[in-house]
């Protein structure tokens, strides 16, 4: 790993952070940014910076980094684009090993030659640079924060397992709080804008050996390597599973191309090659990629056999259409399954698979069938559908599905179709981490995403 | 180049094509065609003429020697006026399933390995999976898997399967070509293959500037 990508950690775990252009003025992304820090409960030091200021929110504010006295493991600069090269030539003498640049005005609006310069810098004092023209960070473990949204007006994550590596600033936004909405834990946010000094190769190769990281979410719109980019995804999803969602994928090759082969092939066939190639998880949408990701935190399937649960046979039916669809199996009962179901079933329930409870079975009977079907060697995937609305079925049903899918034996899958109340439940089971679905074809569309990726691994370890 | 240096310099490196020759008269048309063996494929040589078919000079399913020489002055009649460098005389393919496999350079990938359903349908079916080179069996595999048509490929209806172990020497192939040429694009289209092996009917390509 270069010494740069190494110094990505004191952007993420910094004992102290400066805020270069702080500023008093409410709207201004510098007042944001230093807002945030401090309401966010960072636990280390944080140093305003602008020469415009004495103090800000009781803080003194230095004139430059090169007036503070004690060490400063990370900046984030938020000065219009002009001063940035200047800024982090100070940095670099500050001897800051960490940067985050939220500044546009760089290459994006034809300003290569600034953003050249920014370049140069970084690599002569060897500093990590996220950006220009980004979000910058977020790592919820460490309270750090660099992104200049106000927390009222978008919700931070909660501390979790999936790092999400972004290109752009606004889909990041979406993300970051539809990530806080479903209750999707985060390890690592990173909008890197430009890509000028770390890229999403640099990130990928850092988050592989990233502890906290389990899973990896990347939303691409070009690479500048893709040689590299297809070696480094083929290394790090064979660890942790990337899912990766492409923007910009009507590109066409020109319609005046030499050959068959030039007008068939647009730009977006070698990005779907290289994804096919390193197996990574595809995302057509962003809808897609909150539906694959969550389903990632559970234990691999040995098998592509599904045993269903319902008490709705309505739903189960649907189910068992998407698992034939997808080419994957519905569990066959063993005889000592069977034998085992039909002990706990009233008298007028049937032992098949998918397993239909009846409308009136509590969430007692729920638990005893998971019982049986997580220890039947024949079904490889659990999925739950509990149609919520049924009088019989109350509180309890969550705490079976969260120990269930907190065993980490077999992946669980809840499948909850309804309105505001069952929307209440599916909430509160993602918020534990459990893969909740509103419909059977998103649920069993992700199971297919983890049988295959669990397909490959097996493949190649 | 000519479609001939074409053939020659794709058969110096290692892709094997239908038995050919070309014929400057019908006097060695008629040789070569005795050489070749029919059924025949004749097809215009010029530099002048890119959609061959377009303009009447491809005739194929020449099955003696009358058919070649009416054949012969027919495809010379078509291409009146344009510079001809003579007519190919070509085994006409064995039956089976046309399939495109094809090569470009991307910008941001290098080189990359196409295959698809072939014919005169393949723009619209779009049927088809790429890698990036250099790919081994196992991704050929893979890519046969990825089309839509793949159950025609592995037979059906009492069909044979096509024959596999071509198929990826042919895509192999492919990326070492145009890794040792720096190749921009690259088409054999079609290929028709069955269950005995494949053939390559007509090919095209054009080297990175």
């Amino acid at each position: 790993m270069r010494e740069q990508v190494k110094n990505l950690k004191y952007i993420f775990r910094p004992k102290s952070v400066a805020i270069i252009g702080a500023s008093g003025t409410p709207t201004k992304v510098g007042a944001v940014v230093l807002k945030n820090l401090i309401e966010g409960n960072f636990g280390g030091d944080i140093y305003p910076i602008n020469p415009k200021y004495e103090e800000l929110v009781g803080k003194k504010c230095y004139p430059s980094v090169l007036a503070v006295k004690k060490r400063i493991d990370c900046a984030i600069i938020a000065t219009p684009a002009k001063f940035v090269p200047k800024i982090l030539e100070q940095c670099g003498k500050k001897k800051i090993k960490g940067v985050v640049v939220l500044s546009g005005g760089f290459s994006e609006v034809g300003n290569t030659e600034l953003e050249n310069k920014l370049k140069k810098t970084a690599d002569k004092y060897k500093m990590a640079v996220i950006g220009p023209n980004c979000l910058g960070i977020l790592n919820p473990y460490h309270r750090v924060d660099s992104i200049f949204l106000p927390m009222y007006k978008l919700k931070r994550p909660r501390p979790g397992g999936i790092s999400f590596v972004t290109q752009s600033g606004a889909t990041g936004t979406c993300v970051v709080d539809l990530a806080a909405q479903f209750g999707v834990g985060v390890s690592k946010f990173i909008s890197y804008g430009n890509g000028t000094v770390i890229n999403e190769i640099d990130l990928l190769e850092f988050l592989e050996k990233d502890r906290k990281t389990e899973e990896i979410l990347l939303y691409l719109e070009g690479t500048k390597d893709g040689k590299k980019l297809l070696e480094t995804m083929k290394r790090v999803n064979r660890k942790k599973p990337i899912v990766v969602l492409k923007a910009g994928k009507g590109e066409r090759a020109a319609q005046a191309a030499f050959s068959h082969t030039g007008n068939l092939a647009g730009n977006y066939l070698s990005y779907e090659a290289a994804f096919r190639q390193s197996k990574v998880v595809v995302a057509d949408s962003l809808d897609e990629l909150f539906e694959f990701v969550k389903i990632f935190n559970q234990a691999l399937p040995k098998g592509n056999r599904i045993g269903v649960v319902t008490n709705g046979g309505g739903l189960g039916v649907l189910t068992t259409d998407v698992i034939e669809n997808k080419k994957l199996a519905l569990a066959e009962f063993s005889k000592e399954t069977t034998k085992e179901l039909k002990k706990i079933l009233p008298p007028y329930a049937n032992a098949e698979n998918p397993l239909d409870v009846i409308a009136d079975a509590g969430s007692e009977l729920y638990k005893k069938s998971l019982d049986i079907l997580k220890r039947s060697p024949e079904v490889d995937i659990l999925a739950v559908i509990v149609l919520f609305q049924a009088p019989a079925i109350d509180e309890r049903i969550l705490n079976i599905l969260v120990n269930l899918s907190d065993e980490k034996k077999k992946p669980v899958v809840v499948i909850a179709v309804g309105g505001e109340y069952t929307e209440g439940h599916r909430k509160i089971l993602e918020g534990y981490g459990v893969p909740t679905y509103s419909s059977p074809s998103d649920a069993i569309k992700a199971v297919k995403k983890l049988v295959d990726y669990a397909h490959f691994t097996r493949k190649t370890r | 180049m000519t479609m001939v240096d074409d053939f020659k310099f794709l058969e110096k490196n290692g892709f094997k094509l239908l038995p050919y020759a070309l014929a400057r008269s019908e006097d060695e048309a008629i040789k070569h065609a005795k050489k070749i063996g029919y059924p025949l494929v004749m097809k215009v040589v010029s530099p002048e003429i890119t959609h061959k078919t377009d303009v009447g000079g491809v005739i194929v399913g020449i099955k003696n020697k009358a058919a070649l020489s009416a054949a012969y002055n027919e495809i010379m009649e078509n291409a009146k006026g344009k510079k001809v460098g003579g007519i190919l005389v070509q085994k006409k393919a064995r039956k089976g399933i046309e399939l495109i496999i094809g090569g470009k350079k991307d910008v941001q990938f290098g080189y990359t390995v196409v295959l698809g359903l072939g014919g005169i349908y393949v723009e619209v079916f779009r049927d088809i999976s790429a890698r990036i080179c250099p790919v081994g069996k196992s991704d050929v595999k893979e890519m046969v898997m990825e089309l839509k048509s793949h159950p025609i490929l592995l037979g059906m209806r009492g069909k044979k399967a096509i024959h596999m172990k071509s198929l990826e020497k042919l895509v192999l192939n492919v990326c070492k070509f145009m890794q040792k040429h720096d190749i921009a694009e690259l088409d054999l289209n079609p290929v028709v293959f069955n269950e005995r092996g494949c053939d390559i009917i007509d090919v095209r390509f054009k080297r990175s500037k």
